[in-house]
C-alpha cells in the first residue's frame, strides 16, 4: 500500500523515472535486436545449413573466405573413425546481374543430396540440378525471389534460377544463394579463368550415430594435418566478423546497463533522503526495517516493470513500423527475457544504497523531528 | 495491573570524559486508563522518559514494564514490534506521512503490523468519525489544518488499540483554543477506551486535563498531585 500510494501521489516524479527507464530499455533492446539481426546476416548461411561439423583449413582461423582444402585432406577426413559421410562445400562472393541491376551476392555450393543444404526453407524447394538455387528470403524483393534469374558476371558465368527461399540465410550481410557444387565450380572458373582446379572451401561432416561431435572434431584435428574441424556452433561463434560486431555492441550494451543501474540507484537514493522524516516516523511507530525495505524494493520493481513495458512496446513498434534497411533487426524473446531479468538484478543492486540508508534510520529521531 | 512501571530508571549519556544523566533514578507508575501529565522545563528529560517508556530508547539501568512486559532488555526487532502493537505515539513535530491521506495514515499502522484489512478499515473510519474528521479522511496532510493534523495523529496513535498512549507536546503548535480542543479529544478518546496516557507538556494550562501531574527537573521526577 505504502509503495503504490506514494507512486500515485507523485505521478510526475515516478512517471519521468519510468519514462527514462523505458527509453534505456528501448535503447538496450533495439541495440540487441540490431546486433541479433546483424549477427544473423553475417553467419546465417553457416548456422542454417545441415552439416553438423565443418572442417576448415587451419590457416583460415574460422574464416570461410580464407579457407580451402586439398583433395588429400578431404579424403583423410572421410577416413577418420566416426565419420559417416562428408561433402564438399564451396563459398564465393560474386558480382551478379539480377532484376536488371548489378549487385554483389554470395553463393554456397554443396553436393546436391549431400551435406551443406539449407535447413530453413520457407518457400519453394531445394535445388535439384545445376543452375538452380535457394536464396535468402530477406532478398526476395531485390532480384532473388522464386523464379528470378541471377547471372554470375564473368566469362561464361552460370545462370541461376531461384527455386526456393530460406530464412536467415545471408552471409556477410549480402544476398546469399545455395546451389549445386557444380554451379559453384562454374562460377569460380568464370571469375578466375586462369585457375585449373577449384578447391572446396570447407568439408561438411556427418558423424556416425551416437558419436559425440566434440570428440569427433578432436579426432579429425589430431589425425588430419592442416585442418581445423569445428561444430556448426563453433564455426558461427568463431566467425571474425561476428566476434568484432559482438565486442563493439557488447561495450555499448554494457554502458547502457550501467546507466540503468545508476539512474535507478541515484533516483531512489534521492527519494529516500527526501522522505527520511516520514520513514523515521514510520520506524518510530512500529514499522520494521524489513517493511520499509520491502516497500522500497516493490517501488523499484514497479518502476522497472513499467519502464520495461514501455521499452518493449517502443522496440516492437519501431521494428514493425520502422523502415526496413539493408540490415535486419531481430528481437529474440529469450534474450529479451534474459535482458529484463538482468535489469531486475542491476536495478536491485542500484537500489542498495537507498536500502542501506533506510536500514540506518534511527527511530529515536522522530522525537526531535530530525530524521535527516 | 499498571499500564506503565518505571523503576529506578537512569539514562546516562557520555560526553567527553563526563557522564550526563538525562534521567536520574526515575520511578513512575501509571495505572490503567490513567492520564499523567509530565511537566518540566526544556531539557529536563521529559522526552527521554517518554522515549524510554515507548521503547524508542533503552535505559542505562532500571526496569521498564509496559502492560506486564519488561522491555528493558528487548533487542531492536522486539522493540519495533512492541512499539507497533503496545504503544501509541503522538510526536511534537513530525506526525503524519505526507503522501498518505488521513485515512491511509491510520491504515498504514495496521498494515505494517500485519493486522487484517477489513477490521482495520472499520476502525480507521470509526476513529476519524469520532475525531470529527469523517469528511476529511481522503485529504492529504498538507490539505489539513494544524488541529486536524494533530487529531489524525491521535487517531493513528490509537489505531492498534494500545494499552499506553504517549503524547509529546501535542498542543505546542496550536493556539490555546485549539490546544484545549485537542486535549479534550485526547481525554475523551483514551478514557472511552481505557487507555493509559502520558502527556508531556510545558504548558501548565493543559495539565488539568490529566488525572495527575508529575514534574521533572534535571532528569528527576517529583509527584505534584492532580
Amino acid at each position: 500500500m505504502l509503495a503504490w500510494n506514494e507512486m500515485r501521489r507523485a505521478k510526475v516524479r515516478f512517471g519521468l523515472l519510468c519514462g527514462a527507464v523505458g527509453l534505456l530499455v528501448f535503447l538496450i533492446l533495439f541495440q540487441q535486436a540490431l546486433l541479433g539481426g546483424l549477427v544473423t546476416d553475417f553467419i546465417g548461411a553457416v548456422d542454417n545449413q545441415d552439416a553438423p561439423v565443418l572442417v576448415f583449413n587451419d590457416q583460415a582461423r574460422s574464416n570461410v573466405e580464407g579457407s580451402f582444402l586439398f583433395p588429400d585432406q578431404a579424403a583423410a577426413i572421410a577416413g577418420v573413425d566416426g565419420v559417416a559421410s562428408t561433402g564438399f562445400i564451396g563459398e564465393g562472393t560474386y558480382t551478379v546481374e539480377t532484376g536488371g541491376e548489378i549487385r554483389d551476392a554470395v553463393m554456397f555450393g554443396y553436393e546436391l543430396g549431400g551435406l551443406g543444404a539449407p535447413s530453413s526453407l520457407v518457400e519453394g524447394r531445394l535445388p535439384a540440378a545445376p543452375g538452380e538455387a535457394v536464396s535468402s528470403a530477406a532478398d526476395r524483393d531485390n532480384g532473388f525471389g522464386i523464379g528470378d534469374v541471377v547471372q554470375i558476371v564473368g566469362d561464361g558465368g552460370p545462370t541461376i534460377v531461384i527455386v526456393g527461399l530460406a530464412d536467415d540465410l545471408r552471409w556477410s550481410v549480402a544476398p546469399t544463394m545455395f546451389a549445386s557444387y557444380d554451379t559453384f565450380e562454374a562460377a569460380q572458373r568464370a571469375v578466375n579463368p586462369q585457375s585449373s582446379v577449384v578447391f572446396p572451401s570447407l568439408v561438411g561432416v556427418q558423424p556416425v550415430d551416437g558419436v559425440d561431435i566434440g570428440e569427433l572434431t578432436d579426432r579429425i584435428n589430431s589425425e588430419v594435418d592442416g585442418v581445423e574441424a569445428l561444430s556448426r556452433q563453433e564455426a558461427v561463434d568463431g566467425n571474425p566478423g561476428v566476434q568484432g560486431v559482438s565486442q563493439s555492441f557488447g561495450i555499448i550494451l554494457g554502458l547502457a546497463f550501467l546507466v540503468v543501474t545508476l539512474v535507478i540507484g541515484f533516483f531512489f537514493m534521492i527519494l529516500t533522503v527526501h522522505k527520511a522524516r516520514a520513514l523515521t516516523l514510520l520506524r518510530a511507530v512500529g514499522a520494521s526495517s524489513r517493511y520499509l525495505v520491502k516497500n522500497l524494493l516493490v517501488q523499484i520493481l514497479m518502476v522497472l516493470a513499467i519502464g520495461s513495458f514501455l521499452g518493449v512496446v517502443m522496440t516492437v513498434a519501431l521494428l514493425r513500423l520502422g523502415p526496413s534497411g539493408e540490415v535486419s533487426a531481430k528481437l529474440d524473446p529469450s534474450s529479451v527475457a534474459a535482458t529484463l531479468l538482468g535489469l531486475v538484478v542491476l536495478a536491485l543492486i542500484g537500489g542498495l544504497a537507498a536500502v542501506r540508508r533506510v536500514l540506518r534510520i534511527d527511530p529515536m529521531s522522530a522525537t526531535s523531528g530530525a530524521g535527516q | 495491573m499498571s499500564a506503565l512501571q518505571l523503576s529506578d530508571v537512569r539514562k546516562v549519556y557520555r560526553s567527553g570524559d563526563q557522564d550526563i544523566a538525562a534521567l536520574d533514578h526515575a520511578t513512575l507508575d501509571v495505572g490503567d486508563d490513567e492520564i499523567v501529565a509530565l511537566v518540566g522545563p526544556s531539557g529536563s528529560g521529559k522526552t527521554t522518559l517518554l522515549s524510554i517508556a515507548g521503547g524508542l530508547l533503552r535505559p542505562t539501568s532500571g526496569s521498564v514494564v509496559v502492560a506486564g512486559h519488561d522491555i528493558s532488555g528487548y533487542e531492536d526487532k522486539k522493540l519495533t514490534a512492541f512499539r507497533g502493537s503496545e504503544v501509541g505515539f503522538v510526536f511534537q513535530s513530525v506526525n503524519l506521512v505526507p503522501f498518505l491521506t488521513a485515512r491511509e495514515n491510520l491504515l498504514v499502522v495496521a498494515e505494517m503490523t500485519g493486522k487484517p484489512k477489513g477490521p482495520a478499515r472499520s476502525r480507521a473510519d470509526q476513529l476519524l468519525e469520532e475525531l470529527g474528521l469523517g469528511g476529511r479522511s481522503r485529504n492529504l496532510p498538507d490539505q489539513l489544518s494544524g488541529g486536524e493534523r494533530q487529531r489524525v495523529a491521535i487517531g493513528r496513535a490509537l489505531m492498534n488499540e494500545p494499552g499506553l498512549a504517549l503524547f509529546d507536546e501535542p498542543t505546542s503548535a496550536l493556539d490555546t483554543e485549539m490546544g484545549e480542543q485537542v486535549m479534550t479529544l485526547i481525554r475523551t478518546e483514551v478514557k472511552e477506551r481505557g487507555v493509559a496516557a502520558v502527556v508531556v507538556t510545558h504548558d501548565t494550562r493543559m495539565t488539568h486535563f490529566a488525572d495527575r501531574k508529575v514534574e521533572i527537573t534535571d532528569g528527576r521526577l517529583a509527584a505534584s498531585g492532580g
